[in-house]
């Protein structure tokens, strides 16, 4: 790879952080999507400008990703406009992927990933930690998860193009899903324990706290995935009201 | 169970499909139903890719579908059928074969010949028209991209 392809990928992938920037209904991150590629396709159609402005065109049509994600449709089409490969196939590629990229990212990071972290810089939290320790935790751990999936998505994109399938198979995201929101649950378990050992919000006795936690732990075992969000509702509003119970 | 969701949307199986109707659902299968799709093997390991891991995935042409749909209605696996576009699910629909059935508006999205009618919905007259012989076949069509969103019956978004 040329310093120049090299270069034009590095300012790609810099670029897919800023892929939402221009969210709209009418071609969702279309848009952002040729704005990351612009810099590999100004590498790629060097001198012809007209090829320049087709390509252009053809990326600003409606497209969705996981924003985390994103960087899988834009490292395999990098690959695929850099081999060459027929307009028509890239379109199909990038209307085939797009769908995926939304449920796989919506589920592991959005379902999955973000709520854990929260739940454990909370957990960290009640256990005595300043405000800024709580915050700060948050967001070291969520922004490791998320850098990491950002570089990892755009480096198998860019290695794999239109086999990136096989890749994301191998790396099988569903069981990372299924495994991050098991650990969700064993946090909110915790955090729901340590409420339970604290005292501070203990005002109505222990019993009625350590009988939410079974129901909570059997609620989330049976149903757990499907029940994610009146979970998390339900979660905020129990913690805001041990909170509440807590300082009073 | 039956066929719990008829939507028509070009992204087919994506988020709002898998998580948001899906959580409220719960559906064992996913039928994509398009010729293209049908015969396109790399393309069909894309869109799978975003299934859940506990339900199938199908991608069958029109004709395909429409032999299937009387049994896929007395099915016990609660199924969940997709179309990118209006004139498949018509196709579908023809001969009152979906009678008595909802198909759900998701998501069509802007192009040259088309007006908006949502934010997430934008049709062309062709469409319109498509989308009134659907009903004309016995069948009510409703806009809703998500469960807990608003939905909008077919003359309120053709007025």
């Amino acid at each position: 790879m040329s310093v120049l392809v090299t270069s034009a990928c590095l300012r790609a992938f810099l670029r897919t952080f800023l892929i939402q920037g221009s969210w709209n209904y009418r071609s969702l991150v279309g848009s952002g999507l040729a704005y990351t590629l612009l810099p590999m396709l100004r590498v790629k159609f060097r001198g012809e400008p007209e090829h320049l402005s087709s390509a252009v065109r053809r990326h600003v049509q409606p497209f969705n990703t996981h924003p985390y994600l994103s960087g899988i449709a834009t490292g395999a089409v990098i690959r695929l406009e850099e081999e060459g490969a027929d307009p028509q196939m890239i379109e199909r590629f990038k209307n085939g992927i797009r769908g995926s990229l939304g449920s796989l990212g919506d589920g592991l990071v959005w379902a999955g990933f973000r709520p854990l972290v929260l739940l454990l810089a909370l957990t960290v939290g009640w256990l005595g930690a300043p405000p800024y320790v709580v915050i700060g935790l948050f967001l070291i751990l969520y922004n490791i998860g998320h850098l990491w999936l950002r570089i990892w998505s755009f480096m198998i994109g860019l290695q794999g193009g239109h086999r990136v399938v096989e890749r994301l198979r191998a790396a099988d995201l569903p069981g990372l899903t299924k495994k991050t929101l098991a650990a969700g649950s064993f946090a909110l378990g915790a955090l729901i324990g340590v409420f339970v050992v604290d005292g501070r919000s203990l005002g109505v006795g222990l019993w009625p706290w350590l009988l939410v936690s079974v129901v909570g732990f059997a609620v989330g075992h049976r149903v757990g995935y499907a029940a994610w969000r009146p979970t998390a509702v339900l979660t905020a509003l129990a913690v805001l009201a041990l909170s509440i119970l807590g300082l009073a | 169970m039956t066929v719990v969701l008829f939507r028509i949307d070009e992204r087919l199986i994506h988020g709002q499909v898998v998580i948001g109707w899906g959580t409220r659902l719960r559906p064992r299968r996913y039928i994509v139903v398009d010729d293209e799709l049908a015969g396109s093997d790399w393309e069909q390991d894309l869109y799978r890719l975003g299934l859940p891991e506990d339900a199938d995935g199908e991608f069958l042409s029109v004709t395909e579908c429409r032999q299937r749909l009387p049994e896929l209605r007395d099915d016990d696996i609660s199924t969940v059928i997709l179309t990118r576009k209006v004139e498949s699910m018509l196709e579908l629909a023809r001969d009152r074969c979906m009678e008595g059935e909802t198909v759900n508006l998701g998501g069509l999205h802007h192009s040259t010949d088309r007006v908006e009618r949502l934010p997430y919905l934008h049709l062309n007259t062709g469409e319109a028209s498509q989308l009134r012989e659907i009903v004309s076949e016995g069948v009510t069509v409703t806009a809703q991209d998500l469960p807990g969103s608003r939905r909008v019956d077919l003359e309120t978004l053709l007025s």
